[in-house]
């Protein structure tokens, strides 16, 4: 016997015989666990695969929340759009503090004290410690008067509102004295829903001019192609000043905002269009497409029925990775007086009132809009891959 | 001879007056340009004596300004590449000119006299150069005259209007190298101070320069070759591309100017450099200007400000707002400057006009009527608006003439200006428009809601802030504003045609008026007044569009300009300016918002000659041209 | 490889066609023009000399002719005024805001947008290449995910408000004059070491805020493409039989995710260009961008629409050069396959 077959027991192997009964699907018989992972759904394991994506997890519950404020903005706002308080123009952020003086208080801020300096024609603000200004919650702003909550009933609920003859300016004040947290609050209307609406518009186009070059191939197929490439070749921005440019300045702003959406989207769909096409064409040759069609399916029905489905992830995928670029394209227009101006509130527009030195140099906390803005494009773009991952759970 | 000393003293005497009657006025030992120094040597540059004119003119400083030294070279910021002109408006040559009290006197001409009203003799100083050494003489006058304002093919429409009265061209006679006179039929009031203006009106050509370019001078051949060389179809439109005595884009042209604009465009540095034989001098026999280069750098409007801040202008004043005040201030200190605040002039700095010739019926009825635009007025919150944007430090006054101009009186500026909200629903009350609807807006006889689109041209935020502002005073009364920024070829379009019910804008343009000046701003004579545009188109097509005034007031607005022009006197003069001024105030035609505000100008530490508080504004003004940049003069 | 070439450029020319057809009718939407514009001012001012000359040039340029005709005038298929002289033939148009033709006043600042968006795209190599390998070969690691963290900020920030802090912040702490590519003494003046480092000195923000958005996508594809071939069987091979881990990134995989870095110029190209149209917008600087804008704003109708040709030509000659480097770098693309972009 040589060195390397010496075992530590020497005992010779045993002759093993299971008792149990035997049941020839033993070997192919599945634990619980695996069971459930091979019954289950296209759906249910994209979204086993997209809960392992924690980031992205966490992006969706952030985004869920940003779009839920969209729609109960006048109650997180403490103060109303077109609030004004004359009295603390430009006024500094206001620190939410516990303490006071060593006693616990509960959330606070300090008062103003303002003073006029007309040498330096500057308005002094500094925290008063004498001011203790007491947060409320679930209250109703009495100064602010109460708001339509979409046209359907009159309220002045609030989430959070100052101290009764106080103020509570979060992220400080403008130059007419508007309070900067609301503002921005009321922003997010705007600007998220840009997105959306630009958005659908590509996703339209993108899957019918895609989809019928994809399938019908031939002359369709490579005009859609010169024409993607055509718009792909055009430097983006440019082309967007352009058509803002050509915007009647006589429409009111809620057409403009239309207006802007609209262009937004239809140079966006070449994306789209060319991964809808690209799956076409693909697809088609694949079996249960010429299965359908032997059995004598319409195309639209093939179409609609059993080529969309399996990619459809893939597409949403896409999209929602093209939001944060229409959200920073509308930003970017409003930002140039391209796009949506006051008194129509939306990031971008916030962002081009702070363009300047002023405020670079003296009130920089007017220039907090791009904390939203990052934000967002940051929570779209991984939850945008954490779908994109998910998307194919079978890889 | 028995009288032997008298009649030598007599001779002695008359000999000493007649040699002063010819030695010139030239009582001064002239000091050459440092600047120069090298030129002269090379030959390219004549001697001072031989630059300055015979008979400059000799500047006399008084109160804070002084004597200065040659040298240095004044930075500053523009917004546009053609902006470059403003070396003309700054430079302010003029034939004459405004000084500091608003008062003409002569500048290029030696002296001038008016007769009349109407016939204006201007004498020109001997020895005159042109900045290239041409010489300046009548002939430049006679050569734009008959060869330029009256020739078919350089302007096929004829003299410029304001060489007309009543439609008749002067008679212009050149009667010697330094006199020129034209005489009308009838006073022509603006003639002095259109030649005084920012923009002025230029009555002579650089005749010697220009005939090149002339089809009556030049070659013809040669001409249609030049003009192919530099793409203009044929010896006029190359006449006219070489002769931008204002635009200033033509660095071969001469001009009169103490700076001479020395870049060829396109550009985004421009600089104008000391005109050799400019025709002022100081009392100490230096030539003027004491600067020798302007540098114009072009920069992005938004910039400037910054740009100021940092220290890269030594003078500033465009471009710069009053909301830039703080920022300026903080950084004096570290960039060396001061800022100083000069009162703007115009009549207001904002003002709301509402449209007498709106289409809409009973809007129309409503802008008509005195008593709603009182009511308007005396609903805004001019003191909430003052602290809030200017740091209360603008007058909330009426549009109409400033506290400066002798013809103000409390009663123009302040009438109906105090914030009254009684008052005004008493007034609008009495109107008829007692009914309400549920959100309490006031109803229009025929049911609508009073919403009023106010409408601004959209290039300035300050607007709409202000209109933020005035919304809430006018909701206290029932009246629901709405702010629609657009841009200012719409928006002037949409008032001309009637749509616009009320619109924003700026004051009168000269807020600082003399009884001399033109009223023609308070009367229905201009499509440009927002407040009435179709009547003034009326006027300016002589009845062919528009509609004619029926309102009292406004006709007898028009009456009374029409009496101003025919005024010799200036007595009688301001005795129309205040009627008009009172029918304004009573009237309420426009709703001044604030005026006065201050301008803030950024002046380098070392840049002298500046007034410590000046005021700002176009015409007459020049911006900084009254008070002479020819004099600043930097101290190390 | 010929073949692709000639069919690449033979598609490139109806593109261009189809891009001067778009930007006309983009630039001709909104109504009037500059001309009608000034005629309207100047008649209100009774300058009756300008009058004359603006009506001039309207005739001139056939700005009364119907669409069709001013299109093909300008794009040169057709005679003018003056003869066949458009696009075609090199004439750029005049611009009537300036007062001059459109090919003087655009040169000025070609050299210069040129400069910053070559400078941009460098950085944007230079930058992306080491972080992603980086990434890449320590997935997982502090450093790869605080470096996709920095990549996923710069992508987010809207840029531009990032130039004007960045500006100001130069200014206070350097010293940097505000604004433009260069301090403005050196203006005039012909290249020296000391305009060289002016250059420099207010380049590498326009730089910065550019580039920082197209590093970012360039550091997620680097990392994804090269994650994807590290882990196929030729790595696992070359590895298992011993070669060094550093010649096993270099040799193979590294080729492989070069594909982006060249397949990118032709995204990051028109990229680049719009991005820097505003940011120089921002920052002054004398680039094509502020023009454009000022151009759109007064309807000048050759200065704008010459410049949006112009910008559409440098995208779709990029995307051929990075196509045909792409072609060169990758066989399967020449044999007829198609990019995979």
């Amino acid at each position: 016997m040589s060195d390397t077959t010496h075992n530590k027991d020497e005992r010779p192997l045993e002759h093993y015989v299971s008792r149990e009964p035997f049941d020839p699907y033993s070997v192919e018989k599945l634990t619980p666990e695996q069971e459930r992972y091979y019954m289950a759904s296209q759906w249910t394991m994209m979204w086993w695969k997209f809960r392992r994506h924690r980031i992205a997890v966490i992006s969706g519950i952030i985004l869920a929340l940003m779009y839920f404020s969209a729609i109960i903005s006048e109650v997180i706002a403490p103060y109303g759009l077109t609030a004004r308080d004359t009295k603390h123009i430009y006024a500094p952020p206001q620190g939410i503090h516990m303490f006071h003086e060593g006693e616990f208080v509960g959330p606070f801020v300090y008062g103003y004290k303002t003073k006029l300096n007309l040498k330096t024609f500057k308005r002094e603000y500094t925290a008063n410690p004498r001011k203790v200004q007491p947060l409320r919650f679930f209250c109703s702003n009495e100064k602010n008067g109460t708001y339509e909550f979409w046209g359907l009933f009159e309220s002045s609920f609030h989430l959070v509102c100052p101290a009764k003859r106080g103020t509570f300016f979060l992220f400080g004040t403008d130059r007419l004295g508007r309070d900067m947290f609301s503002r921005i609050v009321y922003g997010t209307r705007i600007s998220l829903t840009v997105g959306l609406i630009g958005i659908t518009v590509s996703f339209i186009l993108g899957i019918l001019i895609g989809g019928f070059a994809g399938y019908y191939g031939g002359w369709f197929d490579t005009l859609a192609q010169r024409l993607i490439e055509i718009i792909r070749s055009f430097p983006e921005l440019p082309l967007w000043m352009a058509l803002s440019a050509a915007l009647p300045v006589t429409w009111s702003p809620v057409l403009i905002y239309f207006g802007i959406t609209i262009i937004l989207g239809l140079l966006d769909w070449t994306g789209l269009a060319r991964a809808v096409r690209g799956k076409f064409l693909a697809l088609r040759e694949e079996d249960f497409a010429t299965a359908a069609e032997l059995m004598g399916a319409k195309p639209g029905r093939i179409i609609g029925r059993h080529l969309l489905p399996s990619f459809m992830s893939h597409l949403i995928a896409s999209a929602t990775l093209s939001i944060p670029s229409m959200i920073l394209g509308e930003t970017a227009l409003s930002f140039l007086g391209l796009g949506l101006r006051p008194p129509i509130t939306s990031w971008g527009v916030l962002l081009n009132e702070a363009q300047n030195i002023n405020v670079v140099a003296l009130y920089p906390w007017l220039m907090l809009p791009v904390a939203p803005v990052i934000l967002i494009v940051l929570a779209f773009n991984f939850f945008g891959d954490g779908l994109r991952d998910a998307a194919d759970p079978y890889k | 001879m028995k009288s032997g000393p008298l009649k030598t003293g007599l001779l002695t005497g008359a000999l000493a007056l007649l040699l002063a009657g010819i030695t010139p006025a030239k009582a001064v030992d002239l000091v050459e340009t440092p600047y120069f120094a090298k030129m002269i040597k090379k030959g390219k540059v004549p001697t001072v004596d031989k630059r300055v004119p015979a008979e400059p003119f000799i500047v006399k400083f008084e109160g804070d300004r002084e004597i200065g030294k040659h040298g240095g070279s004044i930075r500053t910021l523009i917004g546009r590449a053609k902006d470059v002109r403003y070396l003309v408006v700054w430079g302010y040559a003029r034939l004459m000119g405004y000084n500091a009290d608003f008062t003409l006197e002569a500048d290029i001409l030696k002296s001038y006299t008016v007769e009349e009203g109407r016939k204006f003799t201007f004498v020109l100083r001997k020895g005159h150069k042109w900045s290239n050494g041409d010489a300046f003489t009548s002939e430049d006058f006679r050569y734009w005259w008959e060869d330029v304002a009256n020739n078919r093919d350089l302007a096929p429409s004829g003299p410029p209007r304001i060489m007309l009265v009543d439609g008749k061209p002067p008679m212009v006679e050149i009667i010697d190298e330094v006199t020129v006179r034209y005489t009308w039929d009838a006073p022509n009031p603006f003639f002095l101070p259109r030649i005084a203006g920012a923009s002025p009106l230029f009555l002579y050509r650089p005749s010697k320069y220009l005939k090149k370019f002339h089809g009556k001078y030049g070659n013809a051949e040669e001409l249609a070759k030049m003009a192919k060389a530099e793409g203009q179809r044929n010896w006029a439109s190359l006449h006219n591309r070489k002769d931008n005595l204002y635009k200033f884009d033509n660095p071969d042209q001469p001009t009169l100017q103490p700076w001479v604009n020395i870049t060829r465009p396109p550009a985004t540095r421009f600089t104008g450099r000391r005109n050799p034989f400019y025709h002022r001098i100081d009392a100490k026999g230096r030539q003027l200007p004491y600067i020798d280069k302007i540098v114009m750098n072009q920069s992005d409007g938004k910039l400037i400000p910054a740009k100021a801040g940092a220290g890269e202008v030594d003078l500033q004043a465009r471009n710069l707002a009053f909301k830039d005040i703080t920022f300026l201030k903080e950084s004096e200190e570290r960039s060396g400057y001061r800022t100083g605040l000069w009162r703007t002039a115009k009549g207001a700095h904002l003002a709301l006009y509402p449209n007498l010739n709106v289409d809409d019926p009973e809007w129309r009825k409503l802008t008509r009527n005195a008593k709603f635009r009182q009511a308007l007025s005396l609903s805004i919150d001019r003191t909430l608006i003052n602290e809030s944007l200017y740091f209360g430090l603008a007058l909330e006054h009426n549009n109409t003439v400033l506290p400066q101009s002798s013809l103000f009186t409390d009663e123009y500026g302040r009438i109906n200006t105090e914030y009254n909200i009684k008052k005004a629903n008493r007034l609008l009350d009495e109107l008829g428009l007692t009914k309400r609807d549920d959100d309490d807006l006031r109803l229009l006889p025929d049911g609508r809601p009073m919403n009023i689109i106010v409408e601004t041209a959209g290039e300035d935020t300050e607007q709409t802030d202000v209109l933020e502002l005035v919304h809430d005073g006018w909701a206290e009364v029932g009246i629901k504003l709405y702010t629609k920024p657009s841009q200012r070829e719409v928006f002037r379009n949409r008032i001309f045609s009637g749509e616009t019910l009320i619109s924003i804008w700026f004051g009168f343009e000269n807020g600082m008026p003399t009884a001399d000046m033109s009223p023609a701003e308070l009367a229905p004579t201009s499509q440009q007044s927002y407040q009435w545009p179709k009547w003034g188109q009326y006027y300016e097509t002589n009845g062919q569009s528009g509609e004619a005034p029926d309102i009292p007031a406004a006709q007898e607005l028009a009456k009374l300009n029409d009496a101003w022009l025919k005024a010799t006197e200036t007595g009688e003069r301001a005795a129309i300016w205040h009627k008009m001024l009172r029918i304004h105030a009573k009237e309420m035609f426009t709703i001044g918002i604030v005026s006065g505000v201050l301008q803030p100008v950024v002046i380098s530490h070392k840049l002298q000659n500046l007034p410590e508080e000046g005021v700002y504004n176009w015409d007459p003004g020049a911006m900084f041209g009254i008070y002479r940049p020819d004099t600043f003069w930097f101290k190390k | 490889m010929l073949t692709y070439t000639v069919h690449r450029v033979l598609i490139m020319i109806p593109t261009l066609l189809a891009i001067s057809v778009l930007v006309f009718i983009i630039i001709q939407l909104p109504p009037g023009d500059y001309l009608s514009n000034l005629i309207e001012e100047l008649k209100r001012q009774g300058e009756t000399a300008a009058l004359e000359k603006a009506l001039f040039l309207r005739e001139l340029y056939g700005l009364d002719r119907p669409m069709v005709e001013q299109y093909a005038a300008w794009v040169g298929i057709w005679p003018g005024n003056t003869g066949f002289d458009g696009l075609l033939q090199g004439n750029l148009g005049h611009s009537f805001e300036y007062d001059l033709p459109v090919s003087e006043i655009v040169g000025d600042r070609l050299l210069l947008s040129f400069i910053v968006s070559f400078a941009t795209i460098v950085f944007t190599w230079v930058v992306s290449f080491p972080i992603g390998v980086y990434s890449a070969t320590h997935q997982y690691s502090v450093g790869d995910y605080s470096v996709s963290f920095l990549g996923f900020l710069g992508l987010a920030t809207p840029n531009f408000l990032l130039a004007l802090v960045l500006l100001y912040f130069a200014n206070v702490t350097f010293g940097t004059s505000i604004g433009g590519l260069m301090d403005p003494e050196y203006l005039e003046q012909g290249w020296s070491i000391a305009k060289f480092v002016s250059v420099l000195e207010h380049l590498w923000i326009p730089v910065l805020v550019i580039g920082t958005s197209g590093t970012a996508g360039m550091i997620r594809r680097l990392r994804a493409n090269l994650l994807d071939e590290l882990q196929k069987q030729y790595v696992v091979t070359g590895r298992a039989k011993g070669l060094h881990p550093f010649k096993v990134l270099i040799k193979y995989p590294l080729r492989m995710a070069l594909n982006p870095f060249i397949a990118d110029i032709g995204n990051l190209l028109p990229q680049v260009i719009s991005g820097a149209a505003i940011v120089s917008v921002v920052l002054s600087l004398p680039t094509t961008g502020p023009m454009l804008i000022s151009a759109l704003q007064s309807q000048d109708l050759y200065l704008a629409g010459s410049f949006l040709m112009f910008l559409s030509m440098l995208t779709v000659i990029g995307m051929f050069l990075s196509d045909l480097a792409l072609a060169v770098l990758d066989p399967r693309i020449r044999l007829g396959e198609g990019t995979s972009r």
